[in-house]
Order: C-alpha cells, then structure tokens, then sequence
C-alpha cells in the first residue's frame, strides 16, 4: 500500500514475524481440489488464503476471488451503473490483492467489509475520473464482520437489506446519495432542500441502526 | 466515544473521501494522537461497509474469472516463494521446525537397525529360507495374476472414465455455447454502441418514450427494454415498477438511466418468483430510489 494521508500506527506485530524478511507460511489443514482449486465454502479463513497469495498460490487468489466478487462487483455497479465499468473495478481491487495480499492483512478485522467500503471509494474516483483514494485503505474494521462464510455472508446481506428497509425514505435515500453517489452533506442538502442538519442527523441515525444490526 | 469536535457524519464523509483537504489534514492529526478516535473511525468504517452491503447482489460476467486468473498467471510471482509454501505446509513437530517426511524417517529407522548382513545365519534362518524357495513359484503366478487382474481393472476404470469426460466435455461445450448466446443477446441489450432503432408508422413526428417489459412471474425474470426517454438530472433516477394482479403494493423492479438517444434497459432485476403482474410502470425517483413510486407515472401498460 502506497503512504496514505492517514498513517494509522499497525497494530501490535509478534517480533519473531517481523524479524523474518518472508511472512511465515502457516500450514493448510484444508485440501485443494483434485484440479488445485479450493470451493467458494471452504473453511480457510482470509489471513491464511492472503499468506499463500503471498508465496504465489493461484488457486488461493482463485478461491478469495470466488468468496468476495459478487460483493465487490455489485457494490461497483452500484456507483456506476454501467458493467463495463464496474468489472474495471473489479479486476482493479483483485489484482491489487494479488500484488500486494499483505498490504490487506494487518488485523483489518473484515477483507469482505473492508473490500466493500474500498470498491465503493475506487467506483466513485472512477466516476469522478479522479485519481484513487487511498488513505481509507489503512482503516481497519470492526472484527464482528465475518463475510468469508457464505452462510454467514448470506445473513448479514439479509440483515442489512432489512435495517435499510425499515428506515424512512427519506434516511435511505439521503443515505444512498451520500455513499452511492459520491454527495457530501452540502450537495445532499443543496438538492433534495433539506437543511444541513436534518441530512447529518439523517446519516448519523442511520449509521447508527446500521451498527446496532450488526452488533452481538 | 468519538472527540466532542468530531462527528459520526464527519468520519463517515472523512472514510468516503468527501472531506475538504483541510478538513482532512486536521482529522488525520487527531487521528494520529488519538487511538480512541481510530476505534470510532473503524466503526463507522464497519457501518458503511453493512450500508455498502445493501446495494442489489449481481454476479460478475464468468469470462470474468477466467480474464483475471489469466492476468494473475502472466504476473506470477517468483518460484522460490511456492516452493516455500510447500516445505513449510509439511507439519511442524513440537519444536516449531518442519518434521522430518515420513519416508526419511522410515529410511532412518531402517539405518539404526543392526545390518543384516553382520548378523550371523542362525538354524531359523535357514528353515525360513527353504519354505520361502518353495513357495517361491506360487507367489510368482499369484503376483502375475494380481498384475493381470489390476491391468484389467484399471483399463475398464480408464475406459469408463474416458467415456465419462467425452460425455462432459460435451456436456461442457454446450454449456459454452449456451452462455455465449445468452451473453450476446445481452450485450445487444446493454452495450451502448448498440444501434437501437424504434420503428413507427410515421418518422416524420418525434417517437414518444416507451418501454416494452418481457416477465415470466413464475421464474421472477424481467427483461425491460425502453427507448425515447427524456434525459434526466444528475440526481434523478427512472425506476421500474412492477404491479402485482393481487393488489399488493407496487414492487420495485430497478433503476435506469437512458443513454444519450434516450435508450435504456433494465435486464434481471431482483423480484420475488411467482408474483402475476397486473401492470408495469415507470417513475422517475430521487438517485437512489425509492420504496414507492412517485406520481406521475411516466409510462405504463398492462
């Protein structure tokens, strides 16, 4: 990862790791297919599939490309409604991963969350022709994010649509504007009418049911 | 939680990269000296991350995957690192280094053994020796028979599965062909340097907007296909909506955009199986949408 405006110190590393020069290849207890490729639903967690992307393992690359490009894919046409465009971004945010898997590791607690929040930024720059953001991708995530299950991945999609649902249009729409189009609080309020405060107090509550969803 | 000079809407903007340059700098000092502030910062990331969650699932095209492990196999990585993967998979013994494979250590085992030359023959030995002589010429027709038997099993496995990988390489190469079709005929629908043409009765008079929607209720497919629309502002959608001959409440049936000669389409939208329609409508919605359709309605037709 290139230096981003905002230098968040890393967390605490295990000082044998970091006096190793190659990161330390954990074994796989789960085993490739007959062909090399690993199914969408096995159980190998991210950190272990980002570590043999690392030593050049194509079937791993495979198989997170498999777990997360529906979110990525989706998210990007959501900002830009146009396939083409939104696959450019897609191919863009795996192969950066496949060039650079450790510069995602460090203890960002969610690669499908971080992946989702990463792709809208890189979708919105594209449509603003602008060159990338990249100082949001050291922001870690809470760990309570847990897409690499498909099951689980299934339930919080659910969990989110039902949240947003239940909003007031207004809060979702005020909402979308700000992460799907790419508005700040000023456009939003310039467009829609709406004074400054009522859009932040918008975006705050909706921040907030959105956190209470997804919390324990 | 957060610093009482920084709102949740102020590290929302500042993770979606909507903050002035100076409103940024100030927020990455704090963010510096403040590790209360990061963890508030990761929340509010995690909450945009379940907003972005909301957006409607799609799957990428599959020559998609294929374009990227291909790229991915050009820019391979160096050989020394693979190789390491695969000694280092071997499992580790209690000492946190590689165990030994276990055919060396087999060998090994063997090599502490006392050699069995060195040993003097003994009485035993020789007995031993004389029944395995005899039965020296069975074992060699029950060998050649097991070979036999194995070399005909294993021409019937290679028979049986050549049969079956013919059956699903064909199996396959329909498959393909099907899915070449099925992409054509969608990008003949969205590719925008598609030449669309609208035929009417008279060119003379400019075509009214229309729209024309293909739905199996019970598969949940549509196909919407319109042309002659009014371009919109930035910040205003078309949105299709589906009637249900129930009498429920209108079902949103997707957003969409006309191009520059005014086309669009909206191809495979999310919608419920089994839902009979009464009628379609169009509406033009703030971005983003809505939950209901907003009057008036821009085109219809049942």
């Amino acid at each position: 990862m290139s230096d981003g405006i905002l230098n968040i110190p890393r967390p605490q590393r295990d000082p044998e790791r970091d006096r190793d020069p190659a990161p330390d290849i954990v074994p796989d207890p789960t085993p490739a297919r007959e062909d090399g490729t690993y199914g969408p639903q096995s159980g190998r967690n991210d950190a272990l599939l980002l570590q043999q992307v690392q030593a050049g393992s194509e079937p791993a690359m495979a198989a997170i490309y498999d777990r997360y490009s529906r979110i990525v894919y989706s998210v990007a046409l959501r900002v830009l409604r146009d396939p083409g465009s939104a696959e450019d971004v897609l191919q863009e945010i795996f192969l950066q991963i496949w060039r650079n898997p450790i510069g995602f590791v460090p203890s960002r607690g969610s690669l499908g969350g971080w992946l989702a929040v990463v792709t809208r930024n890189r979708a919105i720059d594209a449509l603003r022709r602008r060159r990338p953001t990249e100082s949001v991708e050291e922001i870690a995530l809470p760990s309570g994010f847990n897409l690499a299950d498909d099951s689980e991945r299934t339930l919080l999609l659910e969990r989110a649509r039902r949240v947003i649902h239940l909003m007031p249009p207004e809060q979702r729409k005020t909402m979308e504007m700000a992460f799907f189009d790419g508005l700040t609080h000023s456009e939003i309020a310039e467009m829609t009418g709406d004074p400054l405060g009522t859009v932040k107090t918008r975006i705050r509550s909706a921040l907030t049911a959105l956190r209470k969803a997804f919390q324990p | 939680m957060s610093m009482p000079d920084t709102s949740t809407e102020t590290l929302a903007l500042y993770v979606m990269g909507l903050l002035d340059p100076e409103e940024r700098a100030a927020l990455d000092a704090q963010l510096r000296h403040s590790p209360a502030l990061r963890d508030d910062l990761a929340l509010v990331t995690g909450d945009l991350a379940a907003f972005a969650l909301t957006a409607d699932m799609h799957s990428p095209a599959a020559q998609m995957r294929t374009r990227l492990l291909k790229r991915v196999a050009r820019e391979r990585k160096p050989a020394a690192s693979r190789q390491r993967v695969q000694s280092e998979a071997a499992p580790e013994s209690f000492t946190g280094y590689p165990a030994q494979p276990a055919t060396f250590a087999k060998r090994s085992e063997r090599y502490d053994e006392p050699s069995r030359s060195s040993r003097r023959p003994e009485p035993e030995d020789d007995e031993r020796r004389n029944g395995f002589a005899a039965a020296m010429p069975f074992a060699g027709w029950a060998l050649a028979a097991g070979l036999a038997f194995a070399a005909f099993y294993q021409y019937n496995a290679r028979i049986d599965a050549e049969s079956k990988m013919h059956a699903m390489s064909n199996e396959v190469a329909q498959v393909q062909t099907d899915s070449a079709q099925a992409r054509a005929v969608l990008e003949s629908l969205t590719d925008p340097s598609a030449q669309v043409v609208t035929l009417t009765r008279d060119s003379s008079t400019p075509a009214a907007p229309n729209g024309k929607a293909m739905y199996m209720p019970d598969k949940g497919i549509l196909t919407f296909c319109a042309s002659n629309l009014e371009p919109l502002q930035p910040y205003k959608t078309y949105e299709l909506w589906l009637i249900p001959a129930d009498g429920r409440d209108p079902i949103p049936a997707g957003m969409f955009k006309p191009d520059a000669h005014g086309n669009a389409a909206v191809l495979l939208p999310e919608l419920p199986k089994g839902v009979p329609a009464k009628a379609f409508g169009v509406t033009i919605e703030d971005a983003g949408g809505a939950q209901t359709p907003t009057m008036p309605i821009i085109l219809a037709g049942a």
